[in-house]
Protein backbone atom coordinates (compact mmCIF):
# COMPACT_ATOMS: atom_id res chain seq x y z
CA UNK A 1 0.00 0.00 0.00
CA UNK A 2 1.30 3.42 -0.83
CA UNK A 3 0.48 6.49 1.16
CA UNK A 4 0.31 9.76 -0.68
CA UNK A 5 2.15 12.44 1.23
CA UNK A 6 1.14 15.93 0.33
CA UNK A 7 3.75 18.52 1.08
CA UNK A 8 2.76 22.15 1.10
CA UNK A 9 5.28 24.52 -0.36
CA UNK A 10 5.23 27.78 1.52
CA UNK A 11 5.78 30.98 -0.37
CA UNK A 12 9.00 32.85 0.19
CA UNK A 13 7.26 35.50 2.29
CA UNK A 14 5.28 33.03 4.40
CA UNK A 15 8.37 31.00 5.16
CA UNK A 16 10.51 34.05 5.92
CA UNK A 17 7.99 35.61 8.31
CA UNK A 18 7.93 32.76 10.80
CA UNK A 19 9.42 32.97 14.27
CA UNK A 20 11.62 29.99 13.40
CA UNK A 21 13.20 31.86 10.51
CA UNK A 22 13.79 34.90 12.72
CA UNK A 23 16.44 32.80 14.47
CA UNK A 24 18.59 33.06 11.38
CA UNK A 25 18.70 36.80 11.23
CA UNK A 26 22.27 38.02 11.43
CA UNK A 27 22.95 38.87 15.02
CA UNK A 28 26.05 40.94 15.30
CA UNK A 29 26.58 43.74 17.79
CA UNK A 30 25.32 47.06 16.51
CA UNK A 31 27.91 49.78 16.65
CA UNK A 32 26.69 53.15 17.86
CA UNK A 33 25.59 54.72 14.63
CA UNK A 34 25.13 58.25 15.78
CA UNK A 35 27.63 60.67 17.13
CA UNK A 36 25.16 62.81 19.02
CA UNK A 37 25.76 66.33 20.15
CA UNK A 38 23.19 67.49 22.66
CA UNK A 39 23.01 71.23 23.24
CA UNK A 40 21.16 73.15 25.94
CA UNK A 41 20.04 76.52 24.60
CA UNK A 42 19.24 78.09 27.96
CA UNK A 43 19.79 77.67 31.68
CA UNK A 44 16.73 75.54 32.32
CA UNK A 45 17.76 73.16 29.57
CA UNK A 46 21.29 73.08 30.96
CA UNK A 47 19.97 71.79 34.29
CA UNK A 48 18.18 68.98 32.51
CA UNK A 49 21.19 68.05 30.41
CA UNK A 50 23.49 68.01 33.41
CA UNK A 51 21.34 65.19 34.76
CA UNK A 52 20.86 63.49 31.40
CA UNK A 53 24.60 63.40 30.85
CA UNK A 54 24.95 61.16 33.90
CA UNK A 55 23.38 58.25 32.01
CA UNK A 56 25.52 55.80 30.08
CA UNK A 57 25.85 57.02 26.52
CA UNK A 58 27.80 55.39 23.75
CA UNK A 59 28.74 58.39 21.72
CA UNK A 60 26.93 61.47 22.98
CA UNK A 61 28.42 64.72 24.17
CA UNK A 62 26.56 67.41 26.05
CA UNK A 63 27.00 71.16 25.81
CA UNK A 64 25.58 74.47 26.84
CA UNK A 65 25.21 77.16 24.23
CA UNK A 66 26.34 80.27 26.04
CA UNK A 67 26.18 83.13 23.66
CA UNK A 68 25.83 83.90 20.06
CA UNK A 69 22.53 85.71 20.21
CA UNK A 70 22.37 87.28 16.83
CA UNK A 71 24.92 86.65 14.16
CA UNK A 72 25.37 83.28 12.56
CA UNK A 73 28.53 81.50 13.58
CA UNK A 74 28.72 83.57 16.73
CA UNK A 75 27.79 80.63 18.93
CA UNK A 76 29.94 79.68 21.91
CA UNK A 77 29.74 76.21 23.36
CA UNK A 78 31.04 74.80 26.57
CA UNK A 79 30.86 71.25 27.73
CA UNK A 80 28.22 70.44 30.30
CA UNK A 81 31.11 69.88 32.71
CA UNK A 82 32.41 73.39 32.03
CA UNK A 83 35.14 72.52 29.57
CA UNK A 84 35.62 74.63 26.45
CA UNK A 85 34.31 73.46 23.10
CA UNK A 86 34.37 74.78 19.57
CA UNK A 87 31.32 74.45 17.42
CA UNK A 88 33.17 73.59 14.25
CA UNK A 89 35.23 70.93 15.99
CA UNK A 90 32.25 69.38 17.70
CA UNK A 91 30.22 69.22 14.53
CA UNK A 92 33.08 67.74 12.54
CA UNK A 93 32.34 64.28 13.87
CA UNK A 94 28.62 64.71 14.60
CA UNK A 95 25.79 62.97 12.82
CA UNK A 96 22.90 64.37 14.84
CA UNK A 97 22.46 67.49 16.94
CA UNK A 98 19.71 67.59 19.52
CA UNK A 99 18.81 71.06 20.79
CA UNK A 100 16.96 71.42 24.09
CA UNK A 101 15.20 74.61 25.18
CA UNK A 102 12.78 75.88 27.78
CA UNK A 103 12.35 79.42 26.43
CA UNK A 104 13.39 81.57 23.50
CA UNK A 105 16.55 83.04 25.02
CA UNK A 106 18.60 80.69 22.89
CA UNK A 107 17.14 81.76 19.56
CA UNK A 108 20.51 82.99 18.34
CA UNK A 109 22.16 79.73 19.26
CA UNK A 110 19.41 77.75 17.56
CA UNK A 111 19.88 79.76 14.41
CA UNK A 112 23.65 79.30 14.41
CA UNK A 113 23.47 75.62 15.21
CA UNK A 114 20.73 74.98 12.68
CA UNK A 115 22.63 76.78 9.96
CA UNK A 116 25.88 75.02 10.75
CA UNK A 117 24.15 71.64 10.72
CA UNK A 118 22.34 72.37 7.48
CA UNK A 119 25.63 73.33 5.82
CA UNK A 120 27.20 70.08 6.98
CA UNK A 121 24.24 67.81 6.31
CA UNK A 122 23.81 66.97 9.98
CA UNK A 123 20.39 65.86 11.17
CA UNK A 124 18.75 68.07 13.82
CA UNK A 125 16.12 67.54 16.46
CA UNK A 126 14.65 69.92 19.00
CA UNK A 127 12.96 69.33 22.32
CA UNK A 128 11.08 72.05 24.12
CA UNK A 129 10.56 71.31 27.78
CA UNK A 130 7.14 72.45 28.92
CA UNK A 131 3.93 72.97 27.00
CA UNK A 132 4.92 74.66 23.80
CA UNK A 133 1.59 74.06 22.13
CA UNK A 134 -0.21 77.01 23.72
CA UNK A 135 0.65 80.52 22.59
CA UNK A 136 2.03 83.00 25.05
CA UNK A 137 4.17 80.64 27.09
CA UNK A 138 7.96 80.60 27.32
CA UNK A 139 7.87 77.12 25.84
CA UNK A 140 5.81 78.31 22.88
CA UNK A 141 8.38 81.02 22.26
CA UNK A 142 11.05 78.33 22.33
CA UNK A 143 9.10 76.31 19.78
CA UNK A 144 8.93 79.29 17.45
CA UNK A 145 12.66 79.82 17.86
CA UNK A 146 13.51 76.19 17.15
CA UNK A 147 11.00 75.40 14.41
CA UNK A 148 13.04 76.61 11.45
CA UNK A 149 16.14 74.78 12.62
CA UNK A 150 15.00 71.39 13.88
CA UNK A 151 14.02 68.69 11.40
CA UNK A 152 12.05 67.08 14.19
CA UNK A 153 10.53 69.04 17.04
CA UNK A 154 8.87 67.86 20.22
CA UNK A 155 7.05 70.97 21.45
CA UNK A 156 5.74 69.51 24.69
CA UNK A 157 8.58 67.38 25.96
CA UNK A 158 9.73 66.52 29.43
CA UNK A 159 13.03 65.35 30.85
CA UNK A 160 12.25 61.70 30.13
CA UNK A 161 11.74 62.54 26.46
CA UNK A 162 15.35 63.68 26.23
CA UNK A 163 16.57 60.38 27.62
CA UNK A 164 14.15 58.31 25.55
CA UNK A 165 14.98 60.08 22.30
CA UNK A 166 18.72 59.74 22.81
CA UNK A 167 18.35 56.10 23.81
CA UNK A 168 16.24 55.32 20.75
CA UNK A 169 18.84 57.01 18.54
CA UNK A 170 21.62 54.91 20.10
CA UNK A 171 23.86 57.93 20.70
CA UNK B 1 16.01 50.88 19.58
CA UNK B 2 13.94 49.67 22.48
CA UNK B 3 14.97 47.60 25.46
CA UNK B 4 13.85 43.99 25.20
CA UNK B 5 11.89 44.13 28.44
CA UNK B 6 9.93 47.14 27.20
CA UNK B 7 9.34 45.49 23.83
CA UNK B 8 7.95 42.48 25.65
CA UNK B 9 5.72 44.64 27.79
CA UNK B 10 4.30 46.57 24.84
CA UNK B 11 3.68 43.59 22.58
CA UNK B 12 2.11 41.05 24.95
CA UNK B 13 -1.62 41.59 25.43
CA UNK B 14 -2.91 38.35 26.91
CA UNK B 15 -4.74 38.21 30.25
CA UNK B 16 -2.62 39.39 33.15
CA UNK B 17 -0.06 41.25 31.07
CA UNK B 18 0.49 44.97 31.59
CA UNK B 19 -0.36 45.85 28.01
CA UNK B 20 -3.28 43.43 28.00
CA UNK B 21 -4.70 45.14 31.05
CA UNK B 22 -4.24 48.50 29.35
CA UNK B 23 -6.26 47.36 26.31
CA UNK B 24 -8.91 46.05 28.68
CA UNK B 25 -9.57 49.60 29.89
CA UNK B 26 -11.06 50.59 26.54
CA UNK B 27 -14.04 49.89 24.36
CA UNK B 28 -12.62 48.41 21.19
CA UNK B 29 -13.88 46.84 17.98
CA UNK B 30 -14.73 43.17 18.44
CA UNK B 31 -16.07 42.53 14.94
CA UNK B 32 -18.04 44.16 12.18
CA UNK B 33 -21.79 44.32 12.54
CA UNK B 34 -22.09 42.62 9.13
CA UNK B 35 -20.65 39.46 10.69
CA UNK B 36 -23.86 39.05 12.70
CA UNK B 37 -26.30 40.27 10.08
CA UNK B 38 -29.65 39.20 11.54
CA UNK B 39 -31.40 37.92 14.65
CA UNK B 40 -30.66 34.26 15.26
CA UNK B 41 -27.87 34.13 12.69
CA UNK B 42 -24.93 31.72 13.04
CA UNK B 43 -22.42 32.60 15.78
CA UNK B 44 -18.84 33.52 14.92
CA UNK B 45 -15.55 32.62 16.54
CA UNK B 46 -13.42 35.51 17.74
CA UNK B 47 -10.08 35.73 19.42
CA UNK B 48 -9.30 39.02 21.11
CA UNK B 49 -6.38 39.81 23.38
CA UNK B 50 -5.53 36.08 23.33
CA UNK B 51 -8.96 35.06 24.62
CA UNK B 52 -11.09 32.69 22.55
CA UNK B 53 -14.66 33.85 22.34
CA UNK B 54 -17.83 33.37 20.40
CA UNK B 55 -20.07 36.25 19.35
CA UNK B 56 -23.73 35.81 18.56
CA UNK B 57 -26.95 37.69 18.02
CA UNK B 58 -29.84 35.93 19.64
CA UNK B 59 -33.30 35.49 18.24
CA UNK B 60 -34.42 38.69 19.96
CA UNK B 61 -31.59 40.83 18.55
CA UNK B 62 -29.40 40.92 21.65
CA UNK B 63 -25.66 40.73 21.04
CA UNK B 64 -23.45 38.47 23.15
CA UNK B 65 -19.72 37.86 23.41
CA UNK B 66 -18.94 34.87 25.58
CA UNK B 67 -16.31 32.25 26.27
CA UNK B 68 -16.08 30.01 23.21
CA UNK B 69 -16.27 26.77 25.16
CA UNK B 70 -19.20 25.11 26.84
CA UNK B 71 -18.80 24.86 30.61
CA UNK B 72 -19.83 21.20 30.51
CA UNK B 73 -17.17 19.37 28.49
CA UNK B 74 -15.37 22.19 26.69
CA UNK B 75 -16.93 21.83 23.25
CA UNK B 76 -16.83 24.90 21.04
CA UNK B 77 -20.01 26.93 20.99
CA UNK B 78 -19.24 27.89 17.42
CA UNK B 79 -21.21 24.70 16.68
CA UNK B 80 -24.02 26.08 18.81
CA UNK B 81 -27.66 26.26 17.79
CA UNK B 82 -28.83 29.86 18.00
CA UNK B 83 -32.38 29.37 19.18
CA UNK B 84 -35.00 31.13 21.28
CA UNK B 85 -32.90 33.70 23.09
CA UNK B 86 -29.75 31.68 23.56
CA UNK B 87 -26.94 29.61 22.14
CA UNK B 88 -27.30 25.90 22.73
CA UNK B 89 -24.33 23.55 22.74
CA UNK B 90 -25.25 20.74 20.33
CA UNK B 91 -23.29 18.18 22.35
CA UNK B 92 -25.57 17.85 25.39
CA UNK B 93 -27.91 20.78 24.97
CA UNK B 94 -26.62 23.25 27.53
CA UNK B 95 -27.89 26.69 26.60
CA UNK B 96 -26.46 30.15 27.32
CA UNK B 97 -27.89 33.64 26.99
CA UNK B 98 -25.95 36.68 25.74
CA UNK B 99 -24.53 37.35 29.20
CA UNK B 100 -22.99 33.87 29.33
CA UNK B 101 -25.54 32.74 31.88
CA UNK B 102 -26.44 29.10 31.49
CA UNK B 103 -30.22 28.97 31.26
CA UNK B 104 -30.80 25.32 30.54
CA UNK B 105 -29.12 22.00 31.38
CA UNK B 106 -31.43 19.35 29.89
CA UNK B 107 -30.01 16.47 31.91
CA UNK B 108 -31.03 18.16 35.19
CA UNK B 109 -34.43 17.94 36.76
CA UNK B 110 -36.98 20.47 35.58
CA UNK B 111 -36.92 22.33 38.88
CA UNK B 112 -33.13 22.15 39.29
CA UNK B 113 -31.24 25.35 40.05
CA UNK B 114 -27.99 23.90 38.69
CA UNK B 115 -27.93 26.13 35.61
CA UNK B 116 -28.12 29.27 37.73
CA UNK B 117 -24.66 28.51 39.07
CA UNK B 118 -23.09 28.12 35.65
CA UNK B 119 -21.98 31.28 33.91
CA UNK B 120 -19.42 31.68 31.17
CA UNK B 121 -17.14 34.69 31.01
CA UNK B 122 -18.88 37.31 28.92
CA UNK B 123 -18.26 40.80 27.71
CA UNK B 124 -20.70 43.47 26.53
CA UNK B 125 -21.16 43.79 22.78
CA UNK B 126 -22.66 47.01 21.49
CA UNK B 127 -23.35 48.17 17.93
CA UNK B 128 -22.19 51.67 17.10
CA UNK B 129 -21.87 52.42 13.41
CA UNK B 130 -20.60 49.46 11.41
CA UNK B 131 -18.78 48.02 14.40
CA UNK B 132 -19.67 45.83 17.35
CA UNK B 133 -17.66 47.14 20.28
CA UNK B 134 -16.66 45.32 23.40
CA UNK B 135 -15.13 46.14 26.75
CA UNK B 136 -13.10 43.30 28.27
CA UNK B 137 -12.11 44.90 31.56
CA UNK B 138 -13.48 45.05 35.06
CA UNK B 139 -17.23 45.80 34.86
CA UNK B 140 -16.82 48.14 37.82
CA UNK B 141 -14.66 50.48 35.74
CA UNK B 142 -16.50 50.19 32.44
CA UNK B 143 -16.26 53.59 30.74
CA UNK B 144 -19.00 55.31 28.75
CA UNK B 145 -19.43 54.14 25.16
CA UNK B 146 -16.93 55.33 22.55
CA UNK B 147 -17.62 58.54 20.65
CA UNK B 148 -15.40 58.35 17.60
CA UNK B 149 -16.90 60.51 14.88
CA UNK B 150 -16.61 57.91 12.12
CA UNK B 151 -18.97 55.58 13.94
CA UNK B 152 -21.51 58.24 14.85
CA UNK B 153 -22.18 59.64 11.40
CA UNK B 154 -25.30 58.44 9.52
CA UNK B 155 -24.86 55.00 7.92
CA UNK B 156 -24.69 56.41 4.41
CA UNK B 157 -21.77 58.63 5.43
CA UNK B 158 -19.35 55.90 6.47
CA UNK B 159 -17.83 52.58 5.48
CA UNK B 160 -15.77 50.22 7.63
CA UNK B 161 -13.76 47.15 6.67
CA UNK B 162 -11.30 44.89 8.41
CA UNK B 163 -8.46 42.62 7.48
CA UNK B 164 -6.39 40.02 9.24
CA UNK B 165 -2.76 41.03 9.67
CA UNK B 166 -0.24 38.34 10.57
CA UNK B 167 1.90 40.38 12.91
CA UNK B 168 1.89 41.79 16.39
CA UNK B 169 -0.39 44.77 16.82
CA UNK B 170 2.38 47.23 17.71
CA UNK B 171 4.32 47.08 14.46
CA UNK B 172 1.05 47.45 12.57
CA UNK B 173 -0.07 50.42 14.67
CA UNK B 174 3.30 52.14 14.38
CA UNK B 175 2.75 52.44 10.65
CA UNK B 176 -0.26 54.59 11.42
CA UNK B 177 1.79 57.35 13.02
CA UNK B 178 4.75 57.06 10.69
CA UNK B 179 4.09 59.84 8.20
CA UNK B 180 7.49 59.63 6.56
CA UNK B 181 6.82 56.35 4.77
CA UNK B 182 3.91 57.74 2.75
CA UNK B 183 6.10 59.65 0.32
CA UNK B 184 7.85 56.45 -0.64
CA UNK B 185 5.76 53.37 -0.08
CA UNK B 186 2.43 54.93 -1.07
CA UNK B 187 3.69 57.39 -3.68
CA UNK B 188 1.98 55.50 -6.50
CA UNK B 189 -1.35 55.66 -4.71
CA UNK B 190 -1.21 59.42 -4.40
CA UNK B 191 -1.30 59.61 -8.19
CA UNK B 192 -3.73 56.86 -9.03
CA UNK B 193 -5.92 55.73 -6.11
CA UNK B 194 -9.48 56.95 -6.67
CA UNK B 195 -9.80 57.82 -2.98
CA UNK B 196 -6.61 59.89 -2.90
CA UNK B 197 -5.86 61.33 -6.29
CA UNK B 198 -6.55 64.85 -7.45
CA UNK B 199 -6.03 66.68 -4.17
CA UNK B 200 -3.84 69.75 -4.26
CA UNK B 201 -2.07 68.55 -1.14
CA UNK B 202 -0.73 65.53 -3.01
CA UNK B 203 1.55 67.78 -4.97
CA UNK B 204 3.02 69.23 -1.79
CA UNK B 205 3.65 65.67 -0.68
CA UNK B 206 5.36 64.67 -3.87
CA UNK B 207 7.37 67.89 -4.21
CA UNK B 208 8.90 67.76 -0.75
CA UNK B 209 10.19 64.34 0.24
CA UNK B 210 11.98 65.53 3.38
CA UNK B 211 9.25 66.77 5.69
CA UNK B 212 9.85 68.31 9.09
CA UNK B 213 7.99 66.72 11.99
CA UNK B 214 6.46 67.94 15.21
CA UNK B 215 5.14 65.55 17.83
CA UNK B 216 2.87 67.04 20.49
CA UNK B 217 0.95 65.54 23.37
CA UNK B 218 -2.82 65.51 23.31
CA UNK B 219 -5.28 64.58 26.04
CA UNK B 220 -5.82 61.14 24.51
CA UNK B 221 -2.43 60.49 22.93
CA UNK B 222 -0.53 62.50 20.37
CA UNK B 223 -0.76 64.77 17.40
CA UNK B 224 1.97 64.16 14.82
CA UNK B 225 2.44 67.05 12.42
CA UNK B 226 4.37 66.65 9.19
CA UNK B 227 5.21 69.90 7.49
CA UNK B 228 6.26 70.43 3.91
CA UNK B 229 6.97 73.51 1.89
CA UNK B 230 3.94 75.09 0.26
CA UNK B 231 3.69 78.46 -1.45
CA UNK B 232 6.09 81.21 -0.42
CA UNK B 233 5.78 81.97 3.27
CA UNK B 234 3.60 78.99 4.12
CA UNK B 235 3.81 75.34 5.06
CA UNK B 236 1.57 72.42 4.20
CA UNK B 237 0.81 70.52 7.41
CA UNK B 238 -0.55 67.00 7.64
CA UNK B 239 -1.72 66.30 11.16
CA UNK B 240 -2.25 62.75 12.38
CA UNK B 241 -4.04 62.16 15.68
CA UNK B 242 -3.45 59.08 17.78
CA UNK B 243 -5.88 58.18 20.55
CA UNK B 244 -4.62 55.51 22.88
CA UNK B 245 -4.24 52.67 22.58
CA UNK B 246 -4.53 52.15 18.82
CA UNK B 247 -6.81 54.61 17.02
CA UNK B 248 -5.24 56.72 14.30
CA UNK B 249 -6.53 58.85 11.48
CA UNK B 250 -4.88 59.65 8.17
CA UNK B 251 -4.80 63.32 7.17
CA UNK B 252 -7.40 64.00 4.47
CA UNK B 253 -6.89 64.79 0.81
CA UNK B 254 -9.14 67.31 -0.91
CA UNK B 255 -12.82 66.49 -0.53
CA UNK B 256 -12.18 62.77 -0.41
CA UNK B 257 -13.63 60.98 2.61
CA UNK B 258 -11.40 61.00 5.68
CA UNK B 259 -10.06 57.70 6.96
CA UNK B 260 -8.27 55.92 9.72
CA UNK B 261 -7.65 52.71 11.58
CA UNK B 262 -7.91 50.68 14.74
CA UNK B 263 -5.38 47.91 15.37
CA UNK B 264 -6.74 45.27 17.71
CA UNK B 265 -4.63 42.37 18.98
CA UNK B 266 -6.01 38.93 18.16
CA UNK B 267 -3.10 37.33 19.97
CA UNK B 268 0.53 38.34 20.20
CA UNK B 269 1.29 37.38 16.60
CA UNK B 270 -1.88 38.48 14.82
CA UNK B 271 -4.09 41.53 14.80
CA UNK B 272 -7.15 42.99 13.12
CA UNK B 273 -6.70 46.13 11.11
CA UNK B 274 -10.02 47.97 11.07
CA UNK B 275 -10.15 50.64 8.39
CA UNK B 276 -12.84 53.25 8.08
CA UNK B 277 -13.78 56.08 5.76
CA UNK B 278 -16.38 58.72 6.39
CA UNK B 279 -17.45 62.14 5.32
CA UNK B 280 -19.02 64.23 8.06
CA UNK B 281 -20.85 66.52 5.63
CA UNK B 282 -22.31 64.26 2.97
CA UNK B 283 -23.12 60.65 2.11
CA UNK B 284 -20.40 58.67 0.40
CA UNK B 285 -20.96 58.56 -3.33
CA UNK B 286 -21.69 55.27 -5.01
CA UNK B 287 -18.30 55.41 -6.70
CA UNK B 288 -16.52 56.06 -3.41
CA UNK B 289 -18.27 53.22 -1.65
CA UNK B 290 -17.57 50.85 -4.52
CA UNK B 291 -13.90 51.87 -4.50
CA UNK B 292 -13.75 51.00 -0.80
CA UNK B 293 -15.45 47.66 -1.38
CA UNK B 294 -12.94 47.01 -4.17
CA UNK B 295 -10.03 47.53 -1.78
CA UNK B 296 -8.90 51.01 -2.74
CA UNK B 297 -7.79 53.69 -0.33
CA UNK B 298 -7.00 52.23 3.07
CA UNK B 299 -9.15 49.16 2.50
CA UNK B 300 -8.17 45.74 1.21
CA UNK B 301 -9.64 43.29 -1.24
CA UNK B 302 -10.30 40.22 0.83
CA UNK B 303 -10.83 36.60 -0.09
CA UNK B 304 -14.60 36.30 -0.44
CA UNK B 305 -16.25 35.12 2.74
CA UNK B 306 -13.20 35.94 4.83
CA UNK B 307 -11.30 38.92 6.16
CA UNK B 308 -7.98 37.71 4.81
CA UNK B 309 -6.58 39.88 2.02
CA UNK B 310 -6.34 38.26 -1.40
CA UNK B 311 -2.74 39.41 -1.54
CA UNK B 312 -1.10 37.83 1.48
CA UNK B 313 2.11 36.20 2.58
CA UNK B 314 1.10 32.86 1.10
CA UNK B 315 1.23 34.27 -2.41
CA UNK B 316 4.07 36.72 -1.81
CA UNK B 317 1.50 39.52 -1.82
CA UNK B 318 1.21 39.09 -5.61
CA UNK B 319 4.49 40.95 -5.96
CA UNK B 320 4.86 42.65 -9.34
CA UNK B 321 8.45 43.62 -10.11
CA UNK B 322 7.48 45.41 -13.29
CA UNK B 323 5.15 47.77 -11.40
CA UNK B 324 7.92 48.23 -8.87
CA UNK B 325 10.35 49.13 -11.63
CA UNK B 326 8.03 51.70 -13.14
CA UNK B 327 7.11 53.14 -9.75
CA UNK B 328 3.41 52.62 -10.30
CA UNK B 329 3.51 50.50 -7.13
CA UNK B 330 6.63 51.68 -5.34
CA UNK B 331 7.23 48.38 -3.53
CA UNK B 332 5.73 46.19 -6.24
CA UNK B 333 2.70 45.45 -4.08
CA UNK B 334 -0.72 46.82 -4.97
CA UNK B 335 -2.81 48.91 -2.63
CA UNK B 336 -2.11 51.07 0.41
CA UNK B 337 -3.25 48.48 2.95
CA UNK B 338 -1.24 45.59 1.56
CA UNK B 339 1.79 47.77 0.94
CA UNK B 340 1.77 48.36 4.68
CA UNK B 341 0.92 44.85 5.82
CA UNK B 342 3.44 43.17 3.51
CA UNK B 343 6.33 45.07 5.01
CA UNK B 344 5.05 44.92 8.58
CA UNK B 345 4.53 41.16 8.35
CA UNK B 346 7.98 40.77 6.82
CA UNK B 347 9.44 42.02 10.09
CA UNK B 348 8.40 38.73 11.70
CA UNK B 349 5.57 37.98 14.13
CA UNK B 350 7.01 40.31 16.78
CA UNK B 351 9.76 42.58 15.55
CA UNK B 352 12.94 42.66 17.62
CA UNK B 353 13.18 46.33 18.44
CA UNK B 354 16.54 45.99 20.15
CA UNK B 355 18.03 45.80 16.65
CA UNK B 356 16.47 48.98 15.31
CA UNK B 357 18.41 52.00 14.16
CA UNK B 358 15.89 54.78 14.57
CA UNK B 359 16.31 58.29 13.25
CA UNK B 360 14.88 61.58 14.50
CA UNK B 361 12.05 61.29 11.95
CA UNK B 362 10.83 58.34 14.02
CA UNK B 363 10.10 60.60 16.98
CA UNK B 364 6.36 59.97 16.75
CA UNK B 365 6.95 56.26 17.20
CA UNK B 366 9.45 56.86 20.00
CA UNK B 367 6.99 59.10 21.82
CA UNK B 368 4.05 56.74 21.32
CA UNK B 369 5.98 53.82 22.78
CA UNK B 370 6.92 55.96 25.75
CA UNK B 371 3.31 56.96 26.35
CA UNK B 372 2.09 53.38 26.07
CA UNK B 373 4.77 52.21 28.49
CA UNK B 374 3.99 54.97 30.96
CA UNK B 375 0.26 54.33 30.79
CA UNK B 376 0.60 50.56 31.15
CA UNK B 377 2.93 50.78 34.13
CA UNK B 378 0.93 53.57 35.80
CA UNK B 379 -2.18 51.42 35.47
CA UNK B 380 -0.39 48.33 36.75
CA UNK B 381 1.42 50.02 39.63
CA UNK B 382 -0.99 52.76 40.69
CA UNK B 383 -4.31 52.03 39.04
CA UNK B 384 -4.18 55.21 36.98
CA UNK B 385 -6.84 55.41 34.25
CA UNK B 386 -5.00 55.82 30.95
CA UNK B 387 -5.51 58.53 28.33
CA UNK B 388 -8.08 57.71 25.68
CA UNK B 389 -10.60 56.08 27.99
CA UNK B 390 -12.62 59.28 28.38
CA UNK B 391 -14.94 59.61 25.35
CA UNK B 392 -14.04 63.31 25.20
CA UNK B 393 -10.62 62.18 24.00
CA UNK B 394 -12.24 60.57 20.96
CA UNK B 395 -13.40 63.87 19.51
CA UNK B 396 -10.45 64.34 17.19
CA UNK B 397 -9.97 64.67 13.46
CA UNK B 398 -6.96 64.55 11.25
CA UNK B 399 -6.33 67.64 9.16
CA UNK B 400 -4.36 68.88 6.17
CA UNK B 401 -3.88 72.64 6.25
CA UNK B 402 -1.68 75.35 4.81
CA UNK B 403 -0.45 77.71 7.51
CA UNK B 404 1.80 80.75 7.59
CA UNK B 405 5.35 79.66 8.35
CA UNK B 406 5.45 81.44 11.69
CA UNK B 407 2.32 79.70 13.03
CA UNK B 408 2.62 76.87 15.55
CA UNK B 409 0.71 74.02 13.99
CA UNK B 410 -1.37 73.02 16.96
CA UNK B 411 -2.12 76.55 18.09
CA UNK B 412 -3.21 77.51 14.58
CA UNK B 413 -5.03 74.28 13.81
CA UNK B 414 -6.57 73.52 17.20
CA UNK B 415 -10.11 73.79 15.81
CA UNK B 416 -9.17 71.76 12.74
CA UNK B 417 -8.16 68.72 14.78
CA UNK B 418 -11.27 68.49 16.92
CA UNK B 419 -14.71 67.27 15.96
CA UNK B 420 -17.03 70.14 15.23
CA UNK B 421 -20.44 68.85 14.21
CA UNK B 422 -21.65 70.65 11.11
CA UNK B 423 -18.19 71.80 10.12
CA UNK B 424 -16.30 70.18 7.25
CA UNK B 425 -12.96 68.52 7.68
CA UNK B 426 -9.95 70.80 7.13
CA UNK B 427 -8.34 69.54 3.98
CA UNK B 428 -6.27 70.66 1.02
Amino acid sequence: MTVAVQTQTLSSCARAATAQEARYRIDRPIAPSRAGRVVALDEGAADVLSRTAQHDWANARFYVCEAGAGAAGDVVLRGIDGGPATLADELASASVVVMVATNDSGVGGAYALGKACWERGIQTAGLVLGDGTHAGTAAAAAVAALRPHARVLLPSADEADVVDLLSALRV
Amino acid sequence: MLRQDINELLTRTGPGTAMGELFRQYWMPACLAEELPEDGCPPIRLKLLSERLVAFRDSYGNYGLIDEFCAHRGASLWFGRNEDGGLRCPYHGWKYDTTGQCVEVPSEADNSSFAENVKLTSYPLVKIGDVLWTYMGDPATQPPLPEFEFALTPPEHHYTSKRWQQSNWLQAFEGGIDSSHVTFLHSGGLRSDPLFKGAKGNQYNLNDTKPFFEVADSDGGLFVGARRNAEEGSYYWRITPWVMPSFTMVPPRGDHPIHGHFWIPIDDENCWAYSFDYHPMRPLTEAERQAMVDGHGVHSKNIPGTYRPEANMDNDYLMNREKQRTGEWYSGVEGIAIQDSSLQESMGPIVDRTKERLVPADSGIIKARQKLYRAATALRDKGVTPPGVDPAHHHVRSAAVVLPQKEAFLAAARDDVRVRPGFPISSV
